[in-house]
């Protein structure tokens, strides 16, 4: 039987200390651009990447600053700097990312790279300055929890479920590599579990054809869910799910399709698909946002982007919108969103009394039916 | 209201401002019986405490010009103030006082013949008397000289409604009737519309406009507004449209979704069918719905309602309070104002567009050489403009103080509208109507216009500002978010790439536009050369989060308005320019001449 991914790709059996040089350094200005002002030198330049990709473009006056201050320290030490492509991760991922490769950077979220068998890796500005300084990065090789897929998920029901009845099932994956073993999955749906397994505190997630298995997750038992709202940034792993049940009743104001997560072309196509035939509900605003300029040039080329446009909903720039206190989809007060974005605590998206739940696109995307 | 009353006179000078009348800081205090007691207190501090109910201001040119504040008429009219004579007013100030129960008679003359403490004589309609002479004046229609007998607007309007709102009988004028010549473009639509055979500026009249527009920055105070008036009905639901544009999508969290909420009571409420959400700026959609029509009258709660000018549409903006009235009533009165005619003669350059031509003409006439005045475009370059064009000339109008920007009707007018010609072409310059003066452009001449910081009169030509470093390049709006713009910045940035560290901003006007623009592929150009594309509304133009810069940073829009701290900080620089030298900039980061590509 062939190693754990993390010990293959970190050379080192679990429990042991290894120091690896990552081959790329992620750092944009939704997450991790306070590096900038940690970092003394930056060792391999030509290894880091400074992208602006969050709540573009820039909803207030300081978030243009954060735009000069990333620029700058990218022009200082000469990295690549990027801009207008979209969420940094999902570009990433189409773009450059390899089997085998090591990418550190300030999100939990760049688990979604083992799906293509590299190691994603987010860590805290302070321990990413001392990656950026030395071009290195210690780590004890964790444990490897392995999950046998099985099953397809029903009709109605989407992979963000799956992957919040997974979280829902594991509260506390601390410290974790999580490996989602087979299955008959598409690769959208290696890439949405593998970007949403870090949720409940996993270190990183891969994506693999076989291996060694510990518990099964069965697609097939898949139901509509929601993760529920939280108080603070700080506790967003601890945050609740639930069945989409706890929502009956209540008023929902918004939808967003997309954010960090569920903006890519299957994502589009299958919302898409979802609203045929259907009337937006007066009263309800849904917002796509492409994830990447790729995925948005490719709906403009598929007719999706009109077709959002004729049903009413209001198209964001490709993008991060998934933390958003000022800008397109700002939350008021005491309102509710469900989103695909993968926050959830108070002030994320707007005031911080509304109400912000992660769902999957064919949850939102129903909600928003006249005739719901 | 009495035909004839007197009172004692407080006199002053020329350009008094709303500052003057009561300063902006004494602006937040909350009641206006606390508040009324600075009225003009730099000027005459002992005039809040001496001041009697029935006293009569006589004051020069250009009284309370300044800020659209509305505190300015309200705070002379709590302290007993019923009557202003001046040689001119400041056009929101006009309104704004009318509003608030006082009666403003215009007249040139008095001012020589009177002191402060003389003893005035008003004789409504016809002349005023002082010191043994007499002045005439122009007449007040009845409507309004109730406003001031009730008291002002809302209390106007309770009355009208307790007691049934009685419509005056207006009958527009027929087609051999609204042919006569010898009138400027703004007194035909007037005369037209309120029925009046004969007008000459300063006349006031009264209009039913054919189509109201309400956008979401004013419809929670809309709503109040009608509430306080006791409004259960509107007059006519069906010339009223409803555009969600400044707040959607909802953006500034705590405040939006309240504008978005109210719009949609309003409509409920209402019966108001023309709902447009989040489907673009509500300027280009009542043009591109064919809601504000060629020959007839539009109003809206924005400034920038002058836009469908461009289509010999009278059209022009209101406030909150005047809104609301005339909803219920379906009245609005306007003051016949002078027009300036402009002749544009020549044909524009390559690289040159009609976003020129209105910057060129602000450079000259300034902030205020508009004031109060309708400004009407003729001559071979304004006939050769297209209608989008058009529109971007006649919307910045505004930002010459003008009451209105109009241009001739012609057969690029009727297709847009799919109207016949002679149903409209009545609509035009004669030549023997009085202008206040005519300026006249060679346009062949004319080079790329930048407005700089921090004005939006402060123009300069591309030659000057060429090679400035830009952070940010913004194209949209209603002043340059056409079709037509969205494929001349295409045009230039086809095949190119904009730097990697300058920022550029594409927001398609409405979502017809962003579909065409879709269909022609110019977003596709736009997303390649490395520009964001947000959805239509009306964004970092009105100051919303769509781009908001830093200090020191510099803007090029191609909006209509670079005030201090509008794009960003109050340290953040704004330029605006035409869309061809927005796409140009686009693609080296520095101010750029298309010409020079």
């Amino acid at each position: 039987m062939r190693k754990r991914m993390i010990e293959e790709l970190l050379g080192a059996a679990a429990g042991e200390a290894v120091t690896v040089s990552p081959d790329l350094v992620l750092i944009t200005n939704g997450f991790s651009h306070g590096v900038t002002e940690f970092a003394s030198k930056v060792a391999e330049p030509e290894k880091v990447l400074v992208m602006y990709d969050h709540n573009v473009p820039s909803g207030s006056p300081e978030d243009a600053k954060v735009f000069g201050e990333i620029l700058r320290f990218a022009k200082r030490y000469g990295t690549r700097f990027l801009q207008a492509k979209g969420t940094a991760l999902q570009y990433l991922y189409d773009e450059e990312i390899k089997p085998g490769q090591i990418v550190v950077t300030g999100s939990r979220h760049s688990s979604v790279f083992g799906a293509k068998g590299a190691l994603g890796i987010g860590i805290s500005n302070t321990e990413l300055a001392r990656v950026l300084e030395n071009g290195k990065y210690h780590v004890i090789v964790p444990e490897t929890l392995g999950i046998a897929v099985t099953g397809k998920i029903p009709e109605g029901v989407g992979i963000v479920d799956a992957a919040l009845g997974f979280l829902e099932q594991h509260p506390a994956l601390s410290g974790k590599a999580v490996e989602f073993i087979g299955g008959s999955l598409t690769e959208h749906e290696k890439a949405v579990l593998c970007h949403m397994a870090c949720d409940t505190g996993a270190y990183t997630a891969f994506w693999a054809e076989d291996g060694k298995t510990e518990e099964m997750l069965d697609l097939s038992k898949a139901v509509s869910m929601v993760r529920k709202p939280c108080t603070e940034a700080a506790d967003q792993m601890k945050a609740e799910f639930a069945a989409l049940s706890v929502l009956d009743g209540e008023m929902i104001h918004a939808g967003q399709i997309g954010g960090c997560n569920g903006g890519t072309i299957v994502d589009m196509r299958k919302a898409a698909a979802c609203m045929e035939g259907k009337t937006l509900k007066l009263g309800f605003r849904l917002t796509v946002c492409p994830a990447t300029s790729k995925d948005y040039l490719k709906a403009l080329e598929e007719g999706l982007i009109t077709r959002f446009i004729d049903y009413g909903a209001q198209i964001s720039a490709a993008g991060d919108h998934s933390v958003v206190p000022q800008g397109a989809g700002a939350m008021g007060p005491k309102e509710t969103l469900i989103t695909t974005g993968l926050y959830t605590f108070a002030g994320c998206m707007g005031c911080s009394d509304a109400k912000v739940y992660t769902a999957s696109v064919e949850t939102i995307i129903r909600a928003s039916f006249a005739d719901c | 209201m009495e035909k004839e009353f007197k009172g004692k006179i407080w006199k002053f000078g020329d350009d008094i401002d709303t500052d003057t009348i009561i300063p902006g800081k004494r602006g937040t205090i909350p009641t206006i019986e606390e508040m009324k007691k600075y009225a003009f207190e730099l000027l005459k501090p002992e005039f809040g405490s001496t001041v009697q109910p029935g006293d009569i201001l006589v004051a020069g040119t250009n009284f309370g010009c300044g800020s659209s504040r509305e505190q300015a008429a309200t705070v002379l009219s709590h302290n007993g103030v019923r009557c202003i004579i001046a040689k001119s007013f400041a056009r929101i100030f006009f309104r704004n006082a009318f509003n608030s129960g006082i009666l403003l008679i215009q007249c040139d003359g008095v001012q020589e013949a009177c002191e402060g403490g003389d003893i005035i004589t008003v004789e409504v309609g016809k002349c005023v008397r002082v010191n043994g002479k007499e002045f005439p004046i122009g007449s007040v229609p009845e409507n309004l000289l109730a406003i001031v007998e009730h008291g002002g607007l809302i209390e106007d309007t309770k009355m009208r409604l307790a007691t049934g709102v009685q419509k005056s009988k207006i009958r527009e004028l027929d087609q051999v009737q609204r042919r006569k010549s010898g009138y400027t473009m703004v007194e035909k639509l007037l005369k037209k519309n309120a029925g009046v055979e004969h007008v000459v500026p300063g006349d006031i009249v009264i209009t039913r406009p054919d189509m109201f527009m309400i956008h979401d920055i004013y419809s929670p105070y809309l709503y109040d507004t009608l509430k306080q008036m006791g409004a259960e009905t509107i007059d006519d639901p069906d010339k009223v449209t409803i555009v969600f544009d400044h707040c959607m999508p909802t953006a500034v969290a705590k405040n939006d979704s309240a504008h978005y909420d109210a719009g949609i009571a309003l409509s409920k409420k209402y019966g108001i069918k023309k709902l447009h959400i989040g489907e673009g700026i509500c300027h280009s959609i009542m043009h591109e719905e064919g809601y504000a029509k060629p020959g007839q009258i539009a109003t809206a709660t924005d400034s920038h309602t002058t836009t469908y000018g461009g289509a010999g549409n009278f059209c022009s903006g209101i406030g909150t309070a005047e809104m609301a009235a005339a909803l219920i009533t379906g009245e609005l009165w306007f003051k016949v104002p002078e027009a300036i005619k402009i002749v544009l003669n020549g044909h524009l350059p390559d690289g040159v567009l009609s976003k020129d031509v209105i910057l060129k003409i602000l450079g000259d006439i300034r902030a205020d050489g508009g004031q109060y005045k309708s400004l009407e475009f003729t001559g071979p370059a304004a006939k050769e403009m297209s209608m989008m064009a058009r529109f971007t000339v006649a919307n910045m109008a505004l930002e010459a103080g003008a009451k209105c920007g109009l241009f001739e009707t012609d057969e690029k007018t009727a297709e847009y509208y799919g109207m016949p010609l002679e149903e409209i072409d009545w609509v035009k310059i004669d030549e023997d109507a009085k202008y206040e003066k005519v300026l006249t452009y060679d346009v062949s001449e004319l080079e790329p216009q930048l407005s700089c910081p921090q004005g939006v009169d402060n123009v300069h030509s591309i030659d000057e500002v060429k090679g400035t470093k830009i952070d940010e390049v913004y194209i949209g709006s209603c002043t340059n978010g056409s079709l037509e713009d969205m494929r001349i910045a295409a045009e230039i940035m086809k095949g190119k790439k904009i730097p990697d560290d300058l920022r550029v901003i594409v927001v398609p006007a409405t979502n017809k536009v962003f579909k065409d623009a879709i269909a022609a592929g110019y977003i596709k150009t736009f997303i390649e050369a490395g520009c964001v594309i947000s959805h239509p509304c009306c964004g970092l133009c009105c100051g919303m989060p769509y781009g908001l810069m830093y200090d020191d940073e510099r803007i090029l829009s191609t909006a209509n308005r670079n005030f201090i701290g509008r794009q960003g900080t109050k340290k953040t620089l704004s330029y605006l320019s035409s869309p061809a030298v927005a796409a140009a900039t686009a693609l080296t980061g520095y101010v750029t001449d298309p010409r020079d590509l």
